[in-house]
This record gives C-alpha cells, sequence and structure tokens, in this order.
C-alpha cells in the first residue's frame, strides 16, 4: 500500500503541482512518462512520490513522448488506470499514438499543459497543441487555474473509465500561467479523491489469462468506417450525460461547480467574447469593471472541448448580439477554431449576432485587459451596426502594421 | 463472418479469439477448444491452393520435420504421431514434401482435384540413391 | 512463483505441443515469419501477452473480424511493438504489487514482434528505451531483410547487393550498397541479460534459444532469419532450404551473446557452403551472377569469412 499524504485544506499549488496531486490521490497503476517543459513538474513531481512511497504503482519513464503513450496504451489494454503528461513538441510527438489509443478505447488520462509549437521553438503557453489534438478522439476538459487543473483530473478518470464509455481524456491546463503560477487550491483527503473515482474496472484486459483478446486489428474499407461510427457515437452520445453527472457528484462532494460551458454574466449579456484557458478568468474582471460602467457584457469560457457542446453554447448565447471568438492558435490559413465551431453552433439557429474573431497570445504574449476593452469596444459597434465595423479575424498584442483578414 | 452494422461488434475492434474462458490454451488441442466466430482457426484458406500435399503412412517415420516446418499449423500431429493435414489452413506451400526425409517421400504434392486414394495408389517406389537419406535423430 | 520450463527433449516429444498461432492467417505460402513465431510460442507453455510492429506478420494475422492469435495480442504501430508490451509487463508489476490480478499464480511471458524494418529502422529508438529500462520481455525480430508488408523497399538489414524497389539493380547499380546493420552487437552493448541470433530451420537450437530467454530476467533479444519467398525471390516450398543455406554458408551464423560479454557459437556447419550457393538460390541477387557485378559474390565470401573469424576469435577471448 501506498502511503497516505496529509493535506491541508488549502494548499499552495501550482496547476503542475495539483495534477500530480490528482495522480497521485486516484492511485494510477502505470504512469509511463517523458518531460518537456512547461508539464516536466508532473512527472517530476509524481517521481517524487513514487521515490517516497506515496506511490504503489509502475512508473516508466520512457525514451520519447512517443514511447510514453505506447507504454501508455500496452499499459491500458493490460487492464488498469494509467495516466501521462506532456506539451507542444512533445504532444506532437505522440499524435500518432493518441489516434491508437481513442480507437482502441483505452482509458488514458493525458495531462496537457499547453504549449505553442515550434518553428519557432517557443516554451510559452499558447493553445496550438490543444487544437492540434482536436480530431483524435479523445474528451477535452480545460482547466483556467490550479483548482480547476486538480478537480478536472478526478472528473477526467471518472468519465473515461466508464464502461459505457471508455475513450481517453485529456486535461488542459495553460503553460506557465496555470502550470507554474500557485494559488490556494482546495484539497480533498486522498480517500476522498480516490473514493471519488473508484477502484479500475478492467475491461477487455489482455491480463485476463482466462480471456486472451486481440488489440489493435486492421480494418479496411469493409470495416473501418463502422468502427469509427462507433466510436464517435460513444463520444457524441455517452460522454456528454457522463460528465454532467460527474460534475454534479463533484460538487455534491466539494461544493466545487463545473459545467460544460462557463458563463460569466450571460444571463442578460448583449455581447460577449469566448475563450478558453486563463483568458477566461482575465476576460471575466473585465466584464465586470464594463459592468460597473453598464455595459451588459459577457464571458464564455469552453470547459468541454470535445466533445463540442453545441447545443449548450446556442443556448448560451441565444440573445447575444455581437460575439468575439478568441483563439490562442495561429489558424494557418482559415479562420481561427472557436469562429468556426460557433459559427457553425449558431448557423442553424434564429441568431442574427455579428461574429468575429481574434487571434491572441502567441507564444505566451499576453492578452492585457486593455486588449480586452478593446476587443469589447469592437463588438459594441458592430451590435450598433448590426454588422461587422471591423474585419472578421484580426490580431490583437502584435508589433507592427495592424493585421487582419477577410 | 457477417459484415455487422456500427453497432453490432465490440468497441475498439477487440475480438475475442474464444467462446468463453479458456485455461491451459497451451496443453488444449484444437479439438477441445472453443474457438470463437472471430479466430482464423475457423476460416478457410483452401482456395489458395493450386497444388495440395497428400500424406502415405505406410513410409512416414513420424520425424515430425513437417510439424515443425509447416507454416499453417495444417500438419495434425497428435501422440508424437504424423497423423494427418488440415485442409482447411493448407496453403499448398510444398514445405512439408521438401523436408521429408524419406524414401520414397511420404508427402507429396498433388493437383488440387487429385484423388486421394488414386494418388496412394501410383505412390512412387523407392529411388536408388547412392546412399539413403540420412535422418536426424531427433 | 518461477515456471517451469517445458521440457523439449526432441521433435517427437516437441511435436505434441498445441499450437497458440492459428491457421488461415494471410501470410504468404511459405512464410517463414510464421515458422519462428510458432517455434517461439510452442518453446514455453506459459501464458502469452504478445505484441507486433506493424508489418507483415501483423496485417497478416489480425485482420478484421479475424485473430490468428490464441494469447493476448496488441499491435499500435510501425515502430512501437516494443513499448506496447513494455506498458503491458509494467501494468503487470503494478497489478501485482497491488495484488490485483486475475490469476496471480500464473507468470505470463511478455513478447514482441518486429520485422527488420520495425527493429533496425523505425522502431529501433523504442527498442532501445524497452532494454535500457530493461523491462522483463522478450523482442523478437523477423528478419527478412526488407520491407516485405510494402512491396520490398530496403532496411537497414538489407545486404549487400540485394536488389530491393528502392535500391534497385539497374545498368550502374547493384543494388543496395551499405552492409547490413549489426544489429546484434548494438543489442548486446546495452548490457541485456540475453541476445541471440537464430534460425527456424535449425528448430533445436532456436527453441534452446528462446527458453535460455523465457528464463532470463530482464529484457532479451532474439534476431531469427526469416526467408521471405515473394521479396527474396524462391520458390515457397524452399523456405526451410533457403534457410539452412544461409546458416550453413555462416552468411547468418547462429550465436548468442549473455550479459552483454559472453559470446558462444551454437551451431557450426558440417560442411560450410559457398557463399555463391547462397545468393545464387535467390532472385533478388540474379544480378550479381553477371560479368560486370561477380566481384561483389567474392567481397562477400570475404566478408563472411572475416566475420566468422572475429566470432570465433571473441568467443575464445570470452570477451
Ligand atoms: C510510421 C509508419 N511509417 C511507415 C509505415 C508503412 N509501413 C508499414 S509496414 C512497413 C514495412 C515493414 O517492414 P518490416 O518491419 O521489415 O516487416 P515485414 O513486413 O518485412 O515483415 C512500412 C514501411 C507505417 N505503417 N507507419
Ligand atoms: S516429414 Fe515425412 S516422415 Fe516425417 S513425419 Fe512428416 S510425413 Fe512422416
Ligand atoms: S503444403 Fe505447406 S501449408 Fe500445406 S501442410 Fe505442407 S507445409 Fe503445411
Ligand atoms: S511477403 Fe514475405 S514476409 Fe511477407 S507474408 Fe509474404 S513471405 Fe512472409
Ligand atoms: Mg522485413
Amino acid at each position: 500500500m501506498a502511503d497516505t499524504m496529509e493535506l491541508r485544506d488549502i494548499e499552495v499549488w501550482d496547476g503542475n503541482m495539483a495534477a500530480s496531486h490528482a495522480l497521485r490521490q486516484v492511485q494510477v497503476d502505470v504512469v509511463a512518462a517523458y518531460p518537456i517543459t512547461p508539464s516536466t513538474p508532473i512527472v517530476e513531481n509524481y517521481a517524487g512520490f513514487a521515490a517516497n512511497a506515496y506511490v504503489d504503482g509502475e512508473f516508466v519513464m520512457t525514451e520519447s513522448e512517443h514511447g510514453a503513450m505506447s507504454c501508455c496504451i500496452g499499459a491500458s489494454a493490460a487492464g488498469g488506470r494509467v495516466a501521462t503528461a506532456t506539451s507542444s513538441q512533445g504532444f506532437a510527438l505522440m499524435v500518432e499514438t493518441l489516434y491508437s489509443a481513442s480507437g482502441m478505447r483505452l482509458p488514458i488520462i493525458l495531462n496537457v499543459v499547453n504549449r505553442a509549437i515550434g518553428a519557432p521553438l517557443n516554451v510559452n503557453g499558447d493553445h496550438s497543441d490543444m487544437y492540434m489534438g482536436r480530431d483524435s478522439g479523445w474528451i477535452q476538459l480545460d482547466a483556467y487555474n490550479p483548482q480547476h487543473a486538480y478537480d478536472l483530473n478526478f472528473i477526467a478518470f471518472k468519465v473515461a473509465e466508464d464502461h459505457d464509455v471508455r475513450l481517453p481524456a485529456m486535461v488542459h491546463q495553460d503553460g506557465f500561467m496555470t502550470s507554474h503560477t500557485a494559488q490556494g487550491v482546495h484539497t480533498m483527503t486522498d480517500e476522498q479523491g480516490f473514493n471519488f473515482v473508484g477502484e479500475f474496472k478492467p475491461m477487455n484486459d489482455m491480463l485476463d489469462l482466462d480471456h486472451p483478446v486481440t488489440h489493435g486489428v486492421q480494418t479496411e474499407e469493409d470495416w473501418h468506417f463502422e468502427h469509427k461510427a462507433r466510436q464517435q457515437h460513444a463520444l457524441m452520445t455517452a460522454v456528454i450525460p457522463k460528465i454532467e453527472a460527474a460534475f454534479d457528484a463533484f460538487e455534491a462532494l466539494t461544493g466545487r461547480r463545473y459545467n460544460l460551458v462557463e458563463t460569466h454574466q450571460m444571463d442578460d449579456a448583449e455581447m460577449a467574447v469566448i475563450c478558453m484557458g486563463t483568458s477566461v478568468e482575465t476576460a471575466m474582471e473585465v466584464v465586470n469593471e464594463l459592468r460597473a460602467n453598464g455595459i451588459k457584457a459577457g464571458v464564455v469560457g469552453i470547459r468541454v472541448f470535445r466533445p463540442w457542446p453545441m447545443e449548450q453554447l446556442a443556448a448560451v448565447l441565444k440573445d447575444v448580439k455581437a460575439i468575439g471568438t478568441l483563439d490562442r492558435s495561429s489558424p494557418h490559413g482559415t479562420m481561427g477554431m472557436l469562429f468556426n465551431e460557433i459559427s457553425g453552433s449558431l448557423f442553424n439557429t434564429d441568431t442574427k449576432a455579428v461574429l468575429t474573431n481574434y487571434i491572441y497570445g502567441l507564444g505566451g504574449r499576453d492578452l492585457t485587459k486593455a486588449h480586452l476593452v478593446g476587443i469589447f469596444n469592437d463588438l459594441k459597434a458592430n451590435m450598433d451596426a448590426g454588422k461587422p465595423t471591423t474585419p472578421l479575424q484580426q490580431y490583437i498584442g502584435l508589433r507592427g502594421p495592424k493585421l487582419s483578414f477577410f | 463472418m457477417e459484415k455487422a452494422g456500427w453497432d453490432g461488434f465490440e468497441i475498439g475492434a477487440m475480438l475475442r479469439t474464444f467462446d468463453g474462458a479458456i485455461q491451459n490454451i497451451a496443453t488444449t488441442l484444437p479439438e477441445d477448444r472453443a474457438y470463437s466466430q472471430s479466430s482464423s482457426f475457423t476460416a478457410s484458406v483452401a482456395d489458395w491452393r493450386i497444388e495440395k500435399p497428400l500424406f502415405n503412412k505406410d513410409y512416414c517415420i513420424d520425424c515430425q520435420f513437417c510439424w515443425i516446418y509447416c507454416p499453417d499449423m495444417s500438419i495434425i500431429a497428435r501422440d508424437k504421431k504424423m497423423v494427418g493435414i488440415d485442409f482447411d489452413h493448407c496453403k499448398g506451400c510444398g514445405i512439408c514434401v521438401e523436408v521429408c526425409p524419406t524414401n520414397p517421400k511420404s508427402l507429396l504434392m498433388f493437383p488440387e482435384q487429385k484423388d486421394e486414394d488414386m494418388a496412394l495408389a501410383e505412390w512412387p517406389k523407392k529411388e536408388k540413391k547412392e546412399k539413403d537419406t540420412e535422418v536426424e535423430e531427433d | 512463483m518461477m515456471s517451469e520450463i517445458k521440457k523439449i527433449k526432441n521433435l517427437k516429444e516437441f511435436s505434441t505441443s498445441a499450437d497458440r498461432f492459428e491457421g488461415a492467417n494471410l501470410l504468404c505460402p511459405g512464410c517463414a515469419h510464421s515458422i519462428i513465431v510458432r517455434e517461439v510460442l510452442n518453446a514455453t507453455n506459459d501464458d502469452l501477452i504478445l505484441a507486433a510492429s506493424t508489418g507483415c506478420l501483423e496485417v497478416c494475422t489480425a485482420v478484421y473480424p479475424y485473430t490468428s492469435w490464441d494469447a493476448s495480442w496488441i499491435h499500435i504501430g510501425f515502430e512501437n511493438g516494443s513499448s506496447a508490451v513494455a506498458g503491458a509487463e509494467a501494468m503487470y508489476k503494478a497489478l501485482k504489487t497491488k495484488g490485483r490480478l486475475k490469476q496471480p499464480e500464473r507468470t505470463p511471458k511478455f513478447v514482441a514482434f518486429g520485422g527488420d524494418g520495425a527493429t533496425y529502422d523505425i522502431g529501433f529508438q523504442w527498442i532501445s528505451g524497452c532494454f535500457e529500462r530493461g523491462h522483463n520481455m522478450m523482442y523478437v525480430c523477423l528478419d527478412n531483410e526488407v520491407y516485405a508488408n510494402t512491396g520490398g523497399q530496403r532496411s537497414s538489414s538489407t545486404p549487400i547487393g540485394a536488389s530491393a524497389t528502392t535500391t534497385p539493380a539497374g545498368s550502374i547499380s547493384y543494388g543496395e550498397k551499405k552492409n547490413k546493420k549489426d544489429m546484434m552487437a548494438i543489442m548486446a552493448a546495452h548490457g541485456a541479460p540475453y541476445v541471440a541470433q537464430v534460425s527456424p530451420s535449425k528448430w533445436k537450437d532456436m527453441v534452446a534459444k528462446i527458453q535460455k530467454g523465457f528464463a532470463a530476467e530482464g529484457p532479451v533479444f532474439i534476431n531469427a532469419i526469416s526467408a521471405c519467398t515473394t521479396e527474396w525471390k524462391f520458390a515457397p516450398e524452399d523456405t526451410i532450404a533457403i534457410t539452412d543455406l544461409a546458416t550453413d554458408s555462416l552468411v547468418f551464423p547462429l550465436y548468442e551473446i549473455i550479459n552483454g560479454t559472453e559470446l558462444n557459437i551454437t551451431y557450426r556447419p558440417k560442411n560450410i557452403v559457398p557463399v555463391r550457393d547462397y545468393l545464387g538460390a535467390q532472385g533478388r541477387f540474379k544480378h550479381l551472377f553477371t560479368k560486370q557485378y561477380e566481384y561483389l559474390i567474392d567481397e562477400w565470401q570475404t566478408r563472411v569469412d572475416l566475420k566468422w573469424e572475429q566470432l570465433q576469435r571473441r568467443e575464445e577471448a570470452r570477451v
């Protein structure tokens, strides 16, 4: 038995430490990992727990992120709780295996500490890696601060390992802004944390020697489509209800409430920004200030990025007249992901909202309150005009001549 | 196996070899195993063959060379004896015939349509050689 | 609990094995991959947890809705069969520590199969990682010296002078220009407890080595020659004969290296066959038997003689 760790009710943890403790508390059976900034401390902290008898599972330091996820897949198929962490280039190196994990329906938990992807090389936080994962068939949950990074790990294990789901899940947090920023984090005891997720229940496990299984088959045109459809069906129909149930159970246990789509001052909002990660909290502060001046602004944060909460977003944005979508990843040849996804979510509704797109914060560039005030000024003008008064895509916080498209 | 719709199979394209539980697989012979529909054991590659091997037990010395070198688990050996060929899984490669050390060979290739009794009746006689093929004693 | 080593005195006794690999797979008639797999699997009565890298073995034995495997088996990709089985082995250890194994009294063996492409080339880093970490696993390379599954491209195991689709012989080329990578030396340099080169045609030597490998603690590397009727271009019934030519010409010498240093030659042909006979039996070397390229055959022979000499010296020196 691993030793129990006595935690204070509130610990001062950064996002990485919060995630490491969550992995320790759910008693992961195999962690196979490889270090990369800014997720390295998750791996280091966990190694420290293992070195001091707080972990009795296996901790495998692989030769690469691809090797780490490959080991995770083998371990998960063998039948047990599995997790790892990565960022950026490491995430990119893993991509091939991400599709294997989801296609084989293996409930691995991957903590992604979001970071830019080179070239040029950059160690700071943006959402390029998170966006790269969005077609890989994983559940993707987004934390805005260290508390979320802690809490969402428990949610992720509970949902992913559910036999009606059996899909891998990523818990995202912003590199440095969350991962290296220490804040007060409300903790659960080791027992509470473990019990919330519960014992791992194996399914189709290779180590059940009486029931040999074959994992990772070949399917060609006569079968592949059906298998991919089945995977999509699980992601689209089973996951959302399970996440909502887990959010409810988590609130009952801790008093902390999570939602598929997080909203701030949206009840009567005329205009809103939609964003992810730490930017949600910055936007909330700005909205509070705007509200003090009588401006009906609101914020929408994506909590569950995959599966995409389309109906919930359409409902939240129903009466909004101007929407700014804020993407922290270079869209390379099109509109930002949030612009496209929100467009798709609203297109068949009655909304007449004016929708625009902002590219910001690449490679860790700050998103300031002044930027957000500027965005809300644009939205106000769009709302008043009933049509875009700015180009559809604008770069903010960028040096040089103003850059915009469409 | 029937081509099921998208909701008609196990998740993750996982396949099970056996129906129900199986213990001591390594010592359970095929006839005592409950293969599932998804074991290739239940399928046939007989139509791959142009020629088939036929077995004449009169000359066989049960050396088991054919058993060890058959790539397709198609030499049926029971109780240390060669007892026949599994024609569902034999691909007609001819390795068993090549490695058979007896004179005449106890296995020979024939056209797929060849009648077994006819083949046995026409089986070649012992070939005169300077020295008989040496058989390794193991 | 230590598992018992299966008694295999002779071929008759061996033939009582119940195969855990099934027919009606899609491997070519006469494919040696299958013969190798059978000899490995039948060498033990213990449970098996298997992995394969993308390649002929994998694409021919798990094509939905059929599997040819009677033990748990996993495939992820071309490069990571080693890591797949290492992950499963790590889970086995974890569940053992935590008392959650379903059949705690049984001692499964962990085996990964990969082609030479998966082993010498694309998967090398993963294998190296697994060996450095010391997983309790066996890695078996099905060495057919070519990317057979994708139609015969060269690998770093393809020998000089072989014509492959990406190093074709032509009017100004004799085919592959590089010497076959010495994977045995590289794996032994990892300090692995057991590294061996085997030939399915020498079944007794091979099965003894597989059993030694299963008995070893830590990662074991097996390099198995796998004569490929399709890419080496010989008739399918000749698989065993060609394989024997490889071992008896010493093109593919059979030896083992224990703990990275102790080298033992395990097979000394009674009559050493000229390399020319081995090359001449295969279409992939056909162009060497022309005036233009014939000098390469003598060079081959020299290289093989030299390597044999080196192996014998190492064996003698016990280093
Ligand atoms: C990452 C990746 N690159 C390339 C391929 C294409 N590919 C599949 S199998 C293969 C060659 C396999 O060769 P080898 O490992 O020698 O096995 P063999 O088929 O010869 O047994 C290649 C190039 C792939 N599946 N994945
Ligand atoms: S190789 Fe020939 S002699 Fe030996 S067992 Fe087979 S059929 Fe009999
Ligand atoms: S012809 Fe080939 S497949 Fe058929 S029994 Fe002989 S060796 Fe086996
Ligand atoms: S191409 Fe070669 S290795 Fe591949 S299945 Fe055919 S004979 Fe075997
Ligand atoms: Mg190959």
